[in-house]
């Protein structure tokens, strides 16, 4: 993310958009864990950074910027998903295949990844994905630095244990076992 | 027969635990290779601009100039007409 040229916002959006859609969309999938929901909040990142380019400050790289936004729709989804479920039958729709439950649990490291919060997915993903310190995420999480320390240590606890009790278990148990069971 | 001793209490970690590098790059492998279906669409980010109303700030700011408005006219009409609260309030003459 580093080594890209900085783009302004204000005068570059179009550029913007095609330079950053990828790692903001990977970025966001990492908390949603759903391809389509991941897709769909990304248009809806740009969306948003559209109307508020103007106002970017380049207090933090525009990539940050993006990532703040993005990471921010994305747990707000995830609450909108959570408060959905505990709404009377009536009134709550079943979204089509974007529901977080049916996360695409695909490999061993997306399994381990549905055992954690939003909010550590987030910090794991910003951290060993996008490659940024605890301070560069602290200020994309709008958290401080020694909350994105603890994070990203209970994120990778909960990770090691997971996937070592997975593997330990071998293939059959971890092919019949649901990956979101027990939540 | 002797059986040797083994301990029945699980270890803290799996045999196949990974260390941390391992988990930074396994986690780093998976997320690249998650690749959008559609990819980057500039078309459709156009098109939900196109249909999306005024942004949040400028309808807060425009319903709150409105409420201003209002309530300054309701305030000057009803204090020239002398209507309700603003009007002459009967006053009781009997004094105790």
């Amino acid at each position: 993310m580093t080594d890209e040229k900085e783009l302004d916002p204000a005068t570059e959006f179009r550029q913007l958009y095609d330079q950053q859609y990828l790692s903001v969309y990977r970025s966001i999938r990492g908390v949603v864990l759903d391809a389509a929901a991941a897709e769909d909040l990304t248009q809806e990142t740009f969306v948003r950074a559209y109307r508020a380019r103007h106002r970017y400050t380049p207090t933090a790289p525009p990539g940050a910027w993006l990532r703040r936004i993005g990471i921010n729709l994305a747990i707000s989804y995830l609450r909108r998903q959570k408060l959905a479920r505990v709404l009377p039958a009536r009134l709550y729709m079943a979204p089509d295949r974007r529901d977080y439950d049916r996360a695409e649990a695909r490999d061993v490291v997306t399994k381990a990844m549905t055992a954690l919060s939003p909010k550590l997915r987030a910090a794991i993903v910003l951290h060993y994905y996008d490659g940024l310190t605890r301070e560069e995420i602290a200020s994309v999480l709008g958290v401080p630095a020694g909350t994105v320390a603890s994070r990203i240590a209970k994120a990778v606890a909960i990770m090691r244990k997971s996937i070592g009790s997975d593997q330990d278990l071998g293939p059959e148990r971890s092919t019949s076992e649901g990956a979101l069971r027990g939540r | 027969m002797k059986v040797p001793y083994v301990e029945d209490k699980p270890t803290q970690e799996g045999f196949r635990t990974p260390s941390e590098a391992d988990l930074g790059r396994m986690i780093r492998t998976t997320v690249e290779s998650w690749k959008p279906r559609r990819g980057p669409d500039w078309s459709d980010v156009l098109i939900r601009l196109a249909n999306s109303g005024p942004p949040p700030w400028l309808l807060y700011t425009a319903a709150s100039a409105a409420l201003v408005v209002i309530l300054l006219a309701a305030f000057l009409i009803g204090s020239a007409l002398q209507i309700g609260a603003l009007g002459p309030q009967p006053v009781n003459a009997t004094l105790h």
